[in-house]
């Protein structure tokens, strides 16, 4: 796989730079940002992404969407927000203080699919699948595209503490290589076996990966294999994960800090991910499950909602007080919306038709919502998008130009599917 | 003796979910509150019912409590109403009688009082003719074990009307002496509280139901066992009942009928009791508290929200989504 967009390639230029920091420092000498190229590739570098995973499928309706006053619009009132005209579910008090500080609401996702796996995939992924290529994650993307070649953290790390649903979240970095796959956590907060064996000394670790790296260079000499490039890199990072353990110990953290996530398992991942994208981690994933609400929707979303209202808001205060939010973008997406109509069980069931998300921070123009539903949420009216123009508009907040090509050998593979448009009207 | 036969005997259908029920006595009229925000009133023993409605709620009226010629209505809106049935004049509206949803009025056997609990986890009674507040009973933890809001769900009054009980989404049941507020008693129904911490990381369900038996001698409470798949509410109906002045567990029904037991309406010996609710359907089953055992269970054409039956004990009424008939036993 190689990566090619115009006469530069990342790799190229970072290599050509001998450092992100030094380009930085010698930007006009270059003349780098007179290249739309260099100029993207210096706009993402730092960028970070945390994708708050709704798995199951949130209500638009009780979240950023309400319909007070409809047939549809259940037993929770609308209330204002920072945003004048705007109004979110009363569910949701912490984040309608701080619209017009951090977020873009998007209101008119229109998707097609509402079956849990297919849908989970389209929104992992931002296209439909294809039988002869197997795409990259939204995750792997962003940790190819944001991540550092030397980098000493993981480049994508996933939650998906629940069982529920979990077969459905996908984590592959397809032709990428398993270079950007997950670090998937599904048992806690902490990776299970990172941490050195007691009986193995620091200097019998460090001589036994040198060995590793002889042997494997040796092995290496001569042959042309991807996978085995792709195996021997993470190798080679092996030490600098293990030093990363300490960020997912947030008893590190002042109580004050941990207060404020509370002390939910969401919470307690959220402030976990704030302190792997400061220690420079490109994305993070935390799946909340399970949000499928067929039965009883008002008591399932007074939970779920009133803890991602408290957690959502920790999380963007507390990267804002740190300075990390204006290069830290938040998506808030789940599979599919759920339906305007309510069933038998008081609940409501799948709906891709006209449902919501958010951005929040790196690039996004807060206090905009962009698109509209109809009076009682059955359709778009207004805005309609898709998977890949949502995704278009999440590469874009972080400097990616969503139209590049990858190459699998000669065959060029589009970021996006070609003649997708991202949603200008939300970024900054 | 328990009824062995229950038959629909009329039913009448409406695009509104009825979420609460009051019934005049000695008659077929009924109140019904709705999702709506309106309280419907209809005869079924009408030739030809009709549904008349009286606004002032914002969404989902889910308690109505009926004395005499009085009745007081509640809501998700946290507001009470009391109006006059002849002329449904409104005597009077307490705005912010509770600080979240409130999901249930009952009413003292003598008329006097009645009582509304809502999700401030804070039970109120107050004075029926004057609209004073009598009593606020807090006893209940605003927040579950797993730090998530509580609900408190349900309340009924004893059948002498010195005690009343409520009942939250824990399955904690608190019980107060109705003239001084004190709590005399508190009984635990942990298993009606379906946190699941591995599969979904959140509850459904929690003690929707709760009454105590005409003798005063035994509690009832009601709701959901644990969920296995949570898109139609698939998880047993779960009673559990107690000899609640010695704090004593008696039974734990486990019904054959899947979904949640959203009211109960007792049989005039004390030795049987008819449970309401459903999953995606409706479920009316009757139990057996001497043979510890549910004799009946029947699949109803809603999903069930409140019930009552008449004085003699031969008829049912009951409303739930789009929907509300009469059930004759016999």
């Amino acid at each position: 796989m190689s990566e090619n967009s115009g006469s530069w390639s990342r790799r190229g230029f970072l290599g050509a730079s001998a450092a992100g920091a030094a380009v930085a420092a010698d930007m006009t000498g270059l003349n780098v940002l007179q290249n739309p190229v260099l100029a993207s590739e210096l706009k993402q570098q730092g960028k970070r992404v945390i994708l708050l995973w709704l798995a199951g499928g949130a209500s638009q309706l009780e979240t950023f969407d309400p319909k007070p006053g409809r047939s549809t619009g259940g037993p929770f009132r609308a209330i204002k927000t920072s945003v004048p005209g705007v109004e979110i579910s009363e569910l949701m008090p912490k984040m309608a203080t701080r619209l017009s500080k951090y977020t873009t609401i998007i209101r008119s996702l229109d998707t097609k699919n509402a079956d849990h796996g297919g849908a989970a995939r389209l929104m992992h992924l931002g296209r439909r699948d294809e039988p002869t290529v197997k795409y990259p994650d939204l995750g792997a993307v962003l940790a190819r595209e944001l991540g550092r070649v030397d980098s000493q953290v993981p480049d994508y790390v996933s939650f998906y503490t629940a069982t529920e649903g979990r077969g459905s979240a996908v984590s592959q970095s397809g032709f990428l290589g398993a270079r950007y796959n997950a670090m998937f956590l599904t048992e806690g907060n902490v990776p299970p076996n990172l941490r050195k064996l007691d009986e193995i000394s620091d200097l019998d670790h460090q001589q036994r990966g040198e060995l590793r790296d002889l042997l494997s260079k040796r092995f290496a000499a001569g042959r042309q294999s991807a996978s085995l490039g792709s195996h021997n890199e993470s190798y080679a990072r092996v030490r600098g994960l293990m030093a990363s353990e300490q960020l997912f110990d947030i008893s590190k953290e002042p109580q004050s800090i941990r207060d404020k996530y509370g002390p939910t398992l969401f919470g307690e991942q959220c402030l976990v991910a704030r302190r792997l994208v400061e220690a420079g981690v490109p994305f993070v994933k935390i799946s909340r499950a399970w949000w499928d609400s067929h039965g009883q929707n008002f008591e399932t979303h007074l939970e779920l909602v009133t803890e991602l209202d408290n957690v959502m808001s920790a999380l963007l205060d507390d990267l804002s007080e740190r300075g990390l939010l204006e290069n830290t973008l938040v998506v808030t997406l789940s599979e599919f919306g759920r339906t305007p109509s309510i069933n038998s069980s008081l609940g409501r069931d799948h709906f891709a038709s006209a449902w919501s998300s958010s951005l929040s921070g790196c690039g996004v123009k807060a206090g905009s919502v962009y698109g509209a539903s109809d009076d009682d949420g059955r359709e778009v009216k207004d805005g309609k998008i898709g998977a890949a123009e949502l995704f278009a508009t999440i590469y874009r907040a972080v400097g990616i130009d969503h139209r590049k090509d990858y190459h699998i050998g000669a065959r060029p593979i589009p970021l996006t599917d070609p003649g997708t448009k991202h949603v200008a009207e939300v970024l900054s | 003796m328990p009824p062995e036969k229950l038959k629909l005997a009329k039913d009448m259908g409406s695009k509104e979910v009825f979420l609460s029920l009051a019934r005049v006595k000695d008659s077929s009229r009924l109140f019904l509150g709705a999702s709506d925000g309106k309280v419907y009133d209809i005869d079924l023993a009408a030739e030809k019912p009709e549904f008349k409605s009286w606004e002032g709620h914002g969404p989902y009226v889910t308690g109505l409590a009926l004395a005499g010629e009085t009745l007081v209505s509640g809501g998700y809106d946290c507001k009470l109403i009391w109006r006059n049935i002849t002329n449904g004049g409104v005597i009077r509206t307490v705005d912010n009688a509770h600080a979240r949803w409130i999901r249930k009025l009952a009413v003292s056997p003598d008329g006097n009082q009645c009582a509304s609990v809502a999700d401030d986890m804070v039970c109120r009674v107050w004075e029926v003719e004057s609209g004073k507040l009598v009593h606020e009973l807090k006893g209940h933890e605003t927040l579950t074990p797993n730090n998530f809001p509580s609900m408190l769900y349900t309340v009924a009054y004893s059948p002498n009307g010195q005690h009343l009980a409520t009942a939250d989404r824990v399955g904690q049941v608190c019980v107060w002496e109705a003239s001084t507020g004190s709590k005399v008693q508190t009984l635990q129904a942990p298993g009606l509280y379906t946190w699941d911490p591995k599969q979904r990381i959140h509850s459904i369900g929690g003690a929707r139901s709760v009454a105590f038996s005409p003798n005063g001698e035994t509690i009832v409470v009601g709701g959901i066992g644990h969920i296995g798949n949570i898109d139609h509410l698939d998880g047993p109906s779960r009673v559990e009942a107690f000899a609640w002045q010695k704090g004593e567990k008696l039974h734990e029904f486990l019904g054959d009928a899947k979904g949640l037991v959203e009211f109960f309406a007792f049989g005039p010996d004390s030795k049987w009791f008819i449970g309401v609710g459903g999953d995606n359907g409706g479920l009316i089953q009757i139990y057996d508290l001497e043979a510890k055992k549910v004799t009946k269970s029947e699949k109803s054409p809603m999903h069930v929200h409140a019930c009552v039956l008449n004085e003699t004990a031969d008829k049912l009424f009951a409303c739930g989504h789009g929907r509300v008939g009469v059930w004759e036993l016999s």
